[in-house]
């Protein structure tokens, strides 16, 4: 495993880049822990202050420090967008596998099921909830029921996939093989779904983590934890923009561009790994 | 041929169940909604200048009655049901007595329009470059609009709209930034008033379509790539086939069923609008119709936009369903 | 469509998007509004959203139309109009216009008949003339039309009503009412009078949407928005037969009120020319666009540029529900005390807060009545906190932020002590913890660690509701760390349904307003009448505003019921007003803080003379009623 990780990193520039990335991130998302005051305060520090040696990142018109702002803004977006993605991935991947592979009623029931969540709109319920749960509709409780509304496309997606694997050569070897649904699905078929998986589980991050920022910016969400969508919230209703106190929009934008662009060079990079001809390739044998 | 036939009736009944237990969900969803439609209008009634609280005890009892949220929840629900059957979705409760179904066809023109144009382009786009940039995976300009695609889509897009707003608004004030048409242009099939849509619709359209091309061309690049390791693939480049038509014949037409799938399903984003966008661009639209209809307990509104969009979701699910067997031979109609 | 047309039809696309967008790019300029030459229109920001109805112009009844479209301030009109500012000198006295009525209200001795005089030679908008007949058929129709929005009001009130001849009006009522006339005197809006001969052939008033509107206005619907953002008024070429034209010409050949802009591209669009008045901004935003626009202003010359709205920004304790927490007033003493005004006046409005430690708001004609008046008393009071008796009144902290925001502003802030009392308030409480701990010790309440424990042992904590933008938002968080700092754990939550929930009871404590006055008249029933205990809900009952701290007490209804039997005009009533003030000072039933202060911003490119601190002829926030004088004032600016 190591051996795997020193060999990409020497070889892919790619992979290399997207570590550093997203590593840097997760550090600076970590840091938050040793932030010295509580974000939810406000006026503990000079307001509109530009970037410099003592605010690295500046001071917003709220009179917060923005690196410790974004600090924790970055490991609140970040962990609920890793959630709902990540929850939100097993549900997909079951159902799709499941579906395409096994087919008849099994298909039909799931796929009534999902097209159902695919046909509600998401934004009045999401927007319906937050009104019912009121002071109880932390990012928790908001990642489980993204990740609740945020599988069925992707499931959809995979059992596309799944369909045209069912009647591949090797998948009726493996039933002849004698080989059980539950090992063909999770031996033979999730291999070839893994790129849609890591493109799907990016995009589904990208997807809630912009659904909180609407929300947010809505002042929808418990605007007083720093998240990505907050900061640009308190920025909106501080005129930032238009007045000129462009380091609170900009410096959030281009570290979440960072966080993704890294994330991005992992999946390719890695998704070339699994898939060995697909590396064969690339150095054109 | 029969058993295509049986294919579609099945998937048919599929489709008017989702729509029937989609509605259905919503409707006993909005109804849990906590904010009252009376209390609301009230609201704005006594918001604008003094009224003795017993008048106001009385006004309440009056759209009460008038509104009927007093009823019991199930008799509500087959209330709606036979009114739906009829084609009536009820009065707004926040534009009382005005039928739901006529706000809801104002604002849609505007909202499908926008977005399906959006929607398409931005699809185009990042599935042509999609392709291309998996198939051409050292091309180095694909390589670099992958990167512009990556970091573009990740942006928040209240922050891309806000920025084109700025930047063409403001810094360089060449283009509209409220409204969907000019104020001194009549509406209709004029020069004028295409002309003046046309100007209103640009930077919506181009903040939609900057932040959404990127998840088509990452989809596209993945799928792309898996299928040219495949090895029909392989089998044509040796056999010298010419990489246009590798590509265009059968890696796209291999790679495409699940985009389409994406596509229909992405359809209903369509019919729920774009709050941002018409937030940001002051644009009309079903999404703010929508805000309004939720913040003013609306339930009647809401339900209408949402049975729409359900409607519009479930038939563009089926229509991709019965497509499969066509475009992918190796998929049986079953 | 096979694949290949497909991609060719999606390529095609692109490329002609691509085309466009730059053929666009080269063309486009502002919006030129060649139908509505700019020398010739006023364009005014209307702060609703999407108007969802926008052809519903019968404002008697909710039926999603706009309000402040144009519609109230322009085409509609009824007796009297009260400015919450001083009025145009000459047409009004005491800051009330005669509109409709040629002169003041009468009452009898017990204040069960209103007898109204009317103006001859008014015309609607379709040419008929107006008589007494259509005031007693706009409320006949309401009282027979329940749904209406005045309907149940005149239903309680009215017995009966009476038209001797064309010019008088009489209405019988039901108990005594002193301040009857109010209901046909425009503060932000009012009943307004309704067309007759056009509601008289409506055979349901509830479904008729009156479009066009024909009203009684200086100006007529020209055209508005089918998507419900923008509407056209056109001048009447007989505005001399209205009550507006008589205060003067209006100057604007036409009006175009727009509503649903977003709170920055307020500020492009008048950059671009596109609006000369704005409603609101944020205090950054409007402190921008003055620095950088010579041609914009504020009502302030110079910081803090803010109009003092009527209305008192309070902390509010809900009485009933919050009982347990602040039923003790030395423990709402205790709450005030530990609040620094500085941090509230420079977190919500960065300093362009105009402060009140009294329940009236600081502004109209306020201060002159109440703050100057009662600031010798307030300087002496004294509060005993049970070891000790403490003035707690600071008569400087104006000074002392007016100093600390001339750090940023230099010479935009103003040095004359009179200036600087008008704009940033006559004083408030000194922040003095050590006398609110002992409050809170008198109260029975006990200190474990930092954290402050309740009389009943369990610890002192609460939400503070507040809206979910705007300096009340702000205001509400800084207070809410205030308290948290000094041992309360108060959570501040943000309620985007606050007014509902407000209405519902559904808080123990929040920010925001309750008390609203006329603003250019001390009289106090405005708000005051509905405290009266009689209208206080049950808990869980929703209740009318605006009472929504749901707080009674026989003093209380003393002062209202003798309010009741005093004439609107009598100088006793403002003897009554500062009882009510001082009451509130003793008991603290809420915190009052500052007045509700609003960014209105006008543009002097196209048009100027506009209302201002010297100059204070009338409200300019756009969406009063009462702003219509200010098109009779300006001039073009050419």
């Amino acid at each position: 495993m190591f051996a795997v990780l020193r060999d990409l990193i020497r070889y892919n520039a790619e992979f290399a880049i997207g570590l550093v990335l997203v590593l840097s991130i997760i550090i600076f998302a970590m840091l938050s822990v040793f932030n010295p005051v509580d974000a939810r305060l406000i006026f503990t520090t000079i307001p509109d202050q530009p970037p410099s040696a003592e605010f690295w990142f500046g001071t917003n018109s709220r009179g917060q420090d923005m690196f410790w702002q974004l600090s924790e803004a970055f490991r609140n977006s970040l962990m609920f967008g890793l959630t709902v993605a990540v929850i939100s991935r097993i549900l997909s991947i079951s159902v799709g596998l499941l579906s395409g592979y096994i087919g008849g009623w099994t298909d039909r029931i799931l796929m009534f099921i999902n097209d159902i969540f695919v046909a509600i709109p998401i934004f009045p319920v999401l927007v319906l909830f937050y009104f019912v749960l009121r002071s109880d509709m932390n990012a928790v409780t908001l990642a489980f029921i993204m990740a609740c509304l945020g599988w069925p496309y992707d499931a959809r997606l995979i059992r596309s996939v799944a369909l045209g694997l069912k009647h591949r050569e090797f998948t009726r070897h493996a039933v002849f093989a004698g080989m059980s649904t539950r090992k063909i699905l999770l031996e033979e078929h999730l291999p070839f779904v893994m790129p849609i998986v890591f493109s799907t589980f990016m995009n589904n991050m990208l997807w809630s983590i912009g659904l909180e920022v609407t929300l947010a910016v809505l002042g929808l969400t418990d605007i007083n934890t720093p998240t990505i969508g907050t900061v640009l919230y308190w920025a909106n209703s501080h005129s930032a923009m238009v007045v000129g106190v462009w380091w609170w929009i900009v410096i959030p934008v281009v570290l979440t561009a960072l966080t993704f662009l890294g994330m991005f060079l992992l999946a390719v990079s890695t998704n070339e790994y699994i898939d060995p001809r697909s590396r064969l390739r690339r150095m054109g044998v | 041929m029969k058993s295509y036939f049986w294919f579609v009736a099945k998937r048919a009944v599929l489709l008017v169940a989702v729509i029937f237990f989609g509605v259905s969900a919503t409707f006993f969803i909005t109804h849990l909604s906590p904010i009252s439609p009376v209390e609301t209008a009230l609201g704005r009634i006594m918001n604008q200048s003094s009224f003795s609280p017993d008048a106001i005890e009385e006004m309440r009892r009056v759209l009460t009655d008038l509104y009927g949220t007093d009823r019991p929840l199930l008799q509500q629900y087959l209330t709606f049901w036979q009114k739906l059957a009829a084609g009536d979705l009820g009065p707004s409760l926040i534009a009382f007595p005005t039928p739901a179904m006529t706000l809801v066809m104002q604002a849609l023109p505007w909202t499908v329009v926008l977005l399906l144009v959006s929607t398409m382009i931005t699809f185009a786009i990042g599935n042509l470059m999609g392709a291309m940039a998996g198939y051409f995976q050292d091309n180095i300009a694909l390589k670099a609009f992958g990167v512009v695609a990556v970091v573009l889509q990740p942006i928040p897009y209240y922050v891309v709209a806000f920025v084109l707003l700025i930047l063409f608004g403001f810094v360089w004030p060449v283009l509209p930034i409220s409204g969907g048409y000019a104020m001194d242009v009549a509406p209709g099939f004029t020069l004028s008033f295409v002309q003046s849509v046309l100007m209103h619709a640009i930077l919506p359209a181009a903040s939609l379509v900057l932040v959404g091309f990127g998840s088509w061309f990452l989809g596209m690049r993945a799928l792309v790539s898996t299928v040219v390791t495949e090895d029909f693939v392989t089998y044509a480049e040796l056999a010298g086939v010419r990489n246009s038509t590798i590509m265009g014949g059968y890696v796209i037409r291999n790679a495409l069923i699940p985009q389409v799938t994406g596509l229909a399903m992405s359809l209903g984003a369509v019919f729920s609008g774009t709050i941002i966008t018409e937030q940001v661009f002051n644009y009309p639209g079903l999404g703010s119709l929508l805000i309004d209809a939720v913040f003013g307990g609306d339930y009647a509104l809401v339900l209408a936009v949402s049975t729409i969009s359900i409607a519009a979701v479930g038939i563009a699910i089926f229509i991709v369903d019965l497509l499969y067997p066509l475009i992918d031979p190796r998929v049986k109609a079953e | 469509m096979n694949r290949r047309r497909f991609l060719q039809t999606t390529a095609l696309g692109a490329v002609f998007m691509a085309g466009g967008r730059f053929a666009g790019a080269q063309q486009a300029s502002a919006p030129d509004l060649a139908r509505f030459p700019r020398d010739k229109t006023i364009i005014i920001q209307n702060p609703e959203g999407v108007i969802r109805n926008p052809g519903w112009f019968n404002i008697w009844v909710n039926g999603g139309g706009g309000q402040s479209t144009g519609l109230q301030q322009l085409a509609l009109d009824t007796l009297w109009y009260i400015d919450p500012d001083a009025g145009i000198e000459g047409a009004s006295q005491n800051g009330i216009y005669n509109s409709l009525a040629s002169g003041p209200w009468q009452y009898n001795d017990d204040f069960t008949k209103m007898t109204a005089p009317l103006r001859e030679g008014m015309l609607w908008s379709d040419g008929k003339p107006f008589t007494s007949a259509d005031v007693a058929f706009t409320v006949d129709l309401q009282m027979r039309t329940p749904g209406m929005i005045w309907s149940s009001t005149f239903a309680n009130q009215v017995q009966s009503i009476e038209t001797p001849d064309e010019k008088t009006v009489i209405f019988n009522l039901k108990k005594p009412n002193s301040r009857f006339h109010t209901l046909f005197s425009v503060r932000w809006n009012a009943c307004w009078i309704m067309p007759k001969h056009v509601f008289e052939t409506v055979k349901d008033p509830l479904t008729f949407a009156f479009n066009p509107p024909v009203g009684l206005g200086a100006y007529t619907l020209n055209s508005f928005d089918p998507n419900g953002t923008w509407f056209i008024w056109d001048k009447r070429p007989d505005w001399d037969k209205t009550p507006m034209g008589l205060v003067g010409e209006p100057k604007p050949q036409h009006a175009i009120y727009r509503n649903n802009i977003s709170i920055d591209n307020r500020l492009i669009e008048m950059r671009n020319g596109n609006l000369d008045m704005i409603h609101d901004l944020t205090p950054e935003g409007a402190f921008s666009i003055v620095q950088q626009d010579p041609t914009t202003q504020g009502w302030f010359p110079s910081f803090p540029y803010a109009h003092p709205d009527p209305t008192l920004i309070h902390v509010l304790f809900n009485h009933q529900s919050g009982a347990s927490l602040f039923g003790d007033k030395r423990i709402r003493w205790a709450l005030a005390l530990m609040l620094d005004a500085r941090a509230m006046s420079m977190a919500s409005y960065r300093g362009a807060a105009t402060l009140s430690a009294i329940a009236v708001p600081p502004t109209g004609t306020h201060p002159r009545d109440y703050h100057m008046k009662l600031q010798d008393y307030l300087t002496n009071y004294e509060v005993d906190t049970g070891k000790r008796k403490v003035k707690v009144y600071d008569p400087d902290i104006g000074m002392q932020i007016a100093d600390m925001v001339r750090r940023q502003f230099g010479a935009a802030v103003p040095t004359d002590p009179v200036a600087v009392r008008n704009a940033f308030g006559y004083g408030w409480w000194k922040q003095d913890v050590a006398a609110a701990e002992e409050l809170l010790l008198a109260a029975g309440c006990t200190k474990s660690g930092r954290q402050w424990m309740l009389p009943d042992g369990k610890p002192f904590r609460f939400n503070l509701m507040v809206p979910p933008d705007g300096v009340v938002n702000r205001l509400g968080t800084v207070i809410a760390q205030a308290w948290s700092q000094n041992g309360i754990e108060v959570t501040p939550e943000a309620a985007p349904d606050i007014r509902e929930r407000l209405t519902a009871g559904d808080y123990v404590a929040s920010v925001r307003w309750a008390i609203e006055t006329f603003g250019g008249h001390p009289d106090l029933s405005f708000f005051l009448d509905s405290y009266h205990s009689q209208y206080v809900a049950a808990q869980g009952k929703p209740q009318a505003p605006r009472n929504l701290m749901r707080y009674s007490a026989p003093q209380q209804d003393q002062i209202i019921e003798k309010i009741r039997g005093t004439g609107f005009n009598d100088p006793r009533s403002l003897e009554l007003g500062h009882d009510y003030v001082k009451y509130y000072i003793d008991e603290m039933p809420v915190i009052p803080i500052m007045s509700f202060n609003v960014f209105s911003v006008q543009s002097n490119r196209y048009w100027t003379g506009w209302p201002n601190a010297q100059k204070p002829y009338a409200n300019p926030v756009t969406n009063w009623g009462n702003s219509r004088y200010i098109l009779t004032q300006i001039r073009s600016a050419k």
